[in-house]
């Protein structure tokens, strides 16, 4: 592929690019034939910009990123041009450089933040080692380099001392991603290319990670590329917006004009399949079909298959970039249509003012008409839409909790005998009840004792404290005497079930679909043969939508898409005919796209099996989706504590529990309507507390902006938050005569 | 396109299947939920028969068919089991004075291996031995596999008490002196030269080490969602550690399970050759022991007395090895998945995107 790079260089219209990217292409060769897992990418990076590359996974967004700094695995194939200009000096042509001048061409120009903070430090090592062994790698002076190293960890809200003389497990996950940030800034590189930098973490962390790479960006005069999956996050973040589709960009803009004016029909159904807390839940749509094969990309436009405006055009002739501007609707690029060649659509975009809005789509123009954002609703209303009324709550629950704990004893150590073994007070005290027909939702931050608690509300496990009642009979009661004629633990054991987090791992992997799901079949309906319950698993599969379901019974379950082996694992469950399944976080692994359409089955199947959801989430839009679908409730959970619960429309709307209303605006939301959103944190800690040494008094109040000197104190109890039903929040502020009124603030000096 | 456009879910598709589902109920009539299907077929044996052997036959055979390791080491190994079956009835037992005192290997059709130095024809006694030495190593692969793997299983997935008294043992068995034991046990025991109770006794010491390293794993097994949710759908403990988790230690049992056949072999050979094991007929440990003393080492014409017995331990040693390397690709399910019939039929062009071959170069795309 050769590139007519004296042309473009000379493009007058480019600003200033600090790197430039002309048709890169990477290749893998395999067994079945060439894949391109990049395909004639050009893009612009200006300086001093940050740049939002949005991608489901399997997009290539991060193949773009290895690209950049010419560090495509192998056997993979890159072509085009990378263009480095530093700001004094010539321009680096990136993948003519040697092996010695990638090394410092890398990390002293273009730095990189991966995904996993867990995994890119070294475990046996303190941090300090892995800061000093950069640095002199890079023959940087170490003392000076230190000396940097402690004021950008500073600067990312942390101590210095403490960070650098910690081992990586030492630290929290938001600590570990931060201190990467750190690491990978202190060889004062130009251009940060952030790789999913936040998808590890909960909500509230992303977003103040968020906000530090704003000041982070400012103070240290760098462009960044942010590559993520999640359009919201990013569109609060970045100054210009890529989507990516099967390894190509579809549209690229300014963010603004991506968010309102999304001309591209994926971008639009990818905005529309976010769940998010702003939009009434009935304008929330999946996208049919899933993402292609990086060997068969379909001919024409990529997306032609599930794009509802796809024709014959879109199947024959692959779109270039379109101009999109109220004014001129002309063609960027050499022009014509019938321009079959590979770098039509490319040489375009290299073409176009830097500010230009580009959408790689014949039918741009239609597109908003098709696809409208807003449908029915406007959005003064969306405070009064209802949720569904959701069962009853009069009658006898079905699971109730009363007063759980679960504390994880650690071991001492050897010769310690004297002092107490640390215990982690994973759940401390909730009490809750779970209805027929019923949803909860919980919510909170990892490490909160969310999955602990709803595992133990399915029996899984055994609480330190309190009791665990299923239909008025405590289960680890009747696990240990064996049941007294009325019920057995068989009968709770087949009524309480769980759908894992990580459908792959949910799965044996050694056994086929059909193996897996015969499994409750075999043990609760002995009466069935063979081929009673391969009918039955077939009928299944084909409601859940897997057809032909002859063929998915005999797969194993590394050969399914995550979605399917979701759905399998909900099958599974349901195989049971349980009164109550604890979904742990079942959305969670899968696309944004796919996210909705998980949701919607696993409504369908509740309101065709009346069973009662217990939903984890750490998510509140998709926590929102849920409760108001199904008419259920929202309890947040902060350290092992409700702090609080209610209907969505109340914990949404109206959330009385301070860490509520912080969770409400850690939730990114895509922003149509343009103006500014979300203002200032509304906590005053990023990080949670240590759960082996949890603060007393209201456990939120070293995080709390409200908190008032009787919060170190008592320990606030749960009541009545407003006058809706339901409602119940764990704080002073709900009561207008608490002592918490007359107390002195503690938050001034607690920054 | 179609083919990998199959296995994509497209919902439009999934309403329909909904409604295809529901009639196609055979029985029509009084049937409407999903739940409820059964089928109008009895299952027949001949069926039941027919799916195990696609799972147990069908589809390892055509695994190893592809897998040249697999190849060499299945003729090696069935070619001892030959002997020691059939190659007994075909060789007649040789005795003293039936041939000349050391005649040269490869020089008459008579005694195509040569014979010692009492004339006994040393082909005809390697295939006397065979038959023992493989009964040896049968008895004594599968008491250290089966053991190992049970209790290992067990103590790692049960924990508390169990875990305790069965490591307590297990480590007992770890710290046996192996040789020594061994020798004291031989001379003890009544075995009168069993070979099946020779090859438990041989591998008395070396289960506990298979056991510990079993345990270990299942410790880390027995955390992850699917031991979880067979635990939540009530599936019965000894059902989950040899259904569920075991398979997954499969190619871990396999290498260990040919290692101990090896270890029989050696330790057998070595203490033929020391004496210390009884014995009534001649074997490859005992020629080895006849030839020291009677000093082929260092007589002229007499090294085939002792290269023959050497190379018969070499060669099922080396077929073993083999075997056990390939078998570990049956266990693996990815690749099964690519050589069960049905799959070997519909779908050979398609290839799941996150198959083994190609995962490596897509962890940068993904």
């Amino acid at each position: 592929m050769t590139t007519s790079q004296s042309t473009s260089l000379d493009d007058p219209t480019a600003a200033d690019p600090v790197v430039e990217i002309r048709n890169a292409t990477v290749r893998f060769g395999m067994e079945r034939g060439e894949s391109r897992v990049l395909d004639d990418v050009s893009l612009d990076l200006e300086r001093n910009e940050i740049f939002g590359v949005v991608g489901e996974s399997g997009s290539g967004k991060s193949m773009l990123a290895s690209a950049m700094l010419d560090a495509v695995v192998e056997p993979g194939i890159l072509d085009g041009s990378i263009t480095y200009r530093p700001e004094a000096g010539d321009p680096i042509d990136v993948l003519g450089l040697t092996t010695n001048e990638l090394r410092t061409f890398r990390w002293e120009e273009i730095a990189m933040v991966f995904q996993g903070a867990m995994s890119s430090f070294n475990p046996v090592r303190k941090i300090d080692t892995h800061f000093v062994e950069t640095l002199s790698a890079h023959d940087y002076d170490v003392d000076e380099g230190m000396e940097r190293a402690r004021g950008l960890i500073s600067d990312l809200y942390m101590d210095p001392e403490r960070v650098l003389d910690s081992y990586p497990h030492e630290l929290s996950g938001g600590m570990k991603q931060r201190t990467l940030i750190a690491l990978s800034l202190i060889l004062e590189p130009d251009v940060l290319v952030m790789d999913e930098p936040t998808a590890a973490l909960d909500l509230l962390m992303q977003r103040s990670i968020v906000s530090l790479i704003e000041e982070i960006k400012e103070e240290y005069d760098l462009t960044i590329l942010f590559i993520t999956h999640d359009l919201p996050l990013v569109a609060d973040l970045a100054d210009r917006i890529a989507v990516m589709y099967a390894f190509e960009f579809v549209e690229l803009g300014p963010t603004e004009e991506i968010l309102q004016h999304a001309s591209h029909p994926y971008t639009r159904l990818l905005l529309k399949s976010t769940p998010n807390l702003a939009s009434p839940i009935e304008a929330m749509r999946p996208i049919e079909g899933s993402a292609p094969d990086p060997v068969n990309v379909p001919s024409g436009c990529s997306f032609h298959l599930r794009c509802p405006l796809a024709d014959e055009q879109c199947v024959e002739v692959d779109p270039e970039a379109y101009s999109v501007s109220d004014s001129s609707v002309s063609v960027t690029g050499s022009d014509s249509d019938s321009d079959l060649s590979p770098d039509s659509d490319a040489t375009s975009i290299p073409n176009s003012d830097a500010g230009d809005h580009v959408a790689n789509c014949h039918y741009w123009e239609d597109a908003p008409e098709t696809i409208p954002m807003t449908e029915e609703w406007d959005v003064e209303g969306i405070d009064a839409i209802d949720s569904a009324p959701g069962p009853s709550r009069t009658a006898d629950p079905l699971v109730s909790m009363e007063d759980v704990e679960v504390h994880f004893e650690t071991e001492g150590s050897f010769l310690d005998f004297f002092s107490e073994p640390d215990t982690v007070q994973a759940v401390d005290g909730i009490s809750l009840d779970i209805y027929e027909n019923d949803v909860v939702v919980l919510v909170g931050e990892s490490g909160c004792g969310k999955t602990t608690f709803g595992k133990t509300a399915v029996g899984l496990q055994e609480p330190t404290d309190g009791a665990v009642k299923y239909r008025g009979q405590d289960i680890w009661d009747l696990k240990r005497s064996g049941g007294d004629g009325t019920m057995s633990f068989d009968t709770v054991r087949r009524a309480l079930q769980i759908v894992h987090q990580d459908p792959g791992s949910a799965l044996n992997a050694h056994r086929r679909v059909g193996t897996s799901l015969e499994v409750p079949l075999k043990r609760w309906n002995p009466e069935l043969d063979g081929n009673d319950r391969k009918s039955r698993i077939v009928s299944l599969l084909e409601h859940v939508g897997m057809s032909p379901a002859e063929d998915y019974i005999d797969r194993y379950p590394h050969q399914l898409s995550g979605g399917e082996q979701q759905r399998v694992a909900l099958i599974r469950a349901m195989l049971m005919n349980p009164d109550l399944i604890l979904a742990d976080e079942p959305v969670s692994a899968l696309d944004v796209s796919l996210r909705v359409e998980m949701m919607d089955l696993m409504i369908e199947l509740q309101e065709q099996f009346d069973t009662s959801y217990l939903f984890v989430s750490h998510d509140l839009s998709n926590a929102r989706y849920i409760a108001e679908k199904t008419g259920g409730r929202i309890g947040v959970v902060y350290l092992g504590e409700l702090v609080e619960i209610g209907r969505p429309e109340e914990i949404i709307h109206d959330p009385q529990h301070p860490y509520t209303q912080a969770l409400r605006w850690a939730t990114p939301e895509p922003d149509f309507e343009g103006g500014g959103m979300g203002g200032e944190s509304p906590i005053r800690e990023i990080d949670v507390p240590d759960p082996t040494d949890p603060p007393s008094g209201c456990r939120y109040h070293t995080r709390c902006p409200e908190a008032r000197e009787v919060c170190t104190r008592e320990h606030p109890e749960p009541n009545e938050a407003s006058a809706a039903a339901y409602h119940e929040a764990a704080c002073f502020r709900t009561d207008d005569h608490h002592e918490y009124w007359n107390s002195p603030s503690i938050t001034d000096g607690g920054d | 396109m179609t083919a990998s456009d199959r296995d994509r879910t497209d919902p439009g598709r999934a309403e329909k299947s909904h409604e295809s589902a529901v009639s196609a109920i055979p029985d029509g009539g009084t049937v409407n939920s999903p739940f409820e299907v059964v089928s109008e077929y009895e299952e027949t044996r001949r069926d039941r028969l027919r799916k195990l052997y696609d799972t147990y036959v069908y589809a390892p055979i055509s695994i190893i068919k592809r897998d040249w390791r697999a190849q060499i080491g299945f003729t090696i190994v069935l070619f001892y089991v030959f002997m020691g079956t059939i190659g007994v009835y075909l060789i007649e037992p040789t005795y003293v004075t039936e041939g000349p005192a050391l005649a040269q290997p490869f020089e008459t059709w008579e005694y195509p291996l040569g014979t010692d130095d009492m004339g006994r024809d040393l082909f005809a006694s390697v295939v006397h031995s065979t038959s023992e030495m493989l009964k040896m190593i049968l008895a004594g692969g599968l008491f250290t596999v089966t053991l190992g793997t049970v209790v290992g299983g067990i103590a790692g997935y049960k924990g508390g008490v169990v875990d305790t008294v069965l490591s307590s043992i297990t480590d007992v068995f770890i710290n046996l002196p192996g040789l020594p034991t061994v020798m004291v046990l031989a001379l003890m025991l009544p075995i009168h030269g069993n070979p099946y109770l020779i090859g438990v006794l041989l591998t008395i010491a070396s289960w506990g080490g298979l056991a510990r390293a079993i345990r270990s794993q299942v410790l880390t097994l027995r955390q992850e969602p699917f031991t979880e949710a067979a635990r939540s759908m009530g599936v019965p403990s000894h059902q989950i550690v040899f259904r569920d988790i075991v398979p997954h230690l499969m190619p871990f049992v396999i290498i260990n399970l040919t290692n101990a056949a090896r270890r029989v072999i050696f330790s057998a050979a070595g203490l033929y050759f020391l004496g210390v094991l009884p014995f009534s007929n001649h074997n490859w440990g005992v020629t080895l022991d006849l030839a020291y003393s009677g000093g082929a080492h260092y007589r002229t014409g007499a090294l085939h007395w002792f290269l023959v017995p050497m190379v018969a331990i070499v060669g099922i040693s080396i077929g073993l090895i083999l075997l056990g390397q390939s078998l570990d690709r049956v266990f693996n399910p990815r690749v099964r998945a690519r050589h069960e019939k049905k799959f070997a039929e519909s779908q050979l062009e398609e290839v799941d995107p996150d198959s083994d071959d190609d995962s490596e170069p897509m962890i940068g795309a993904a």
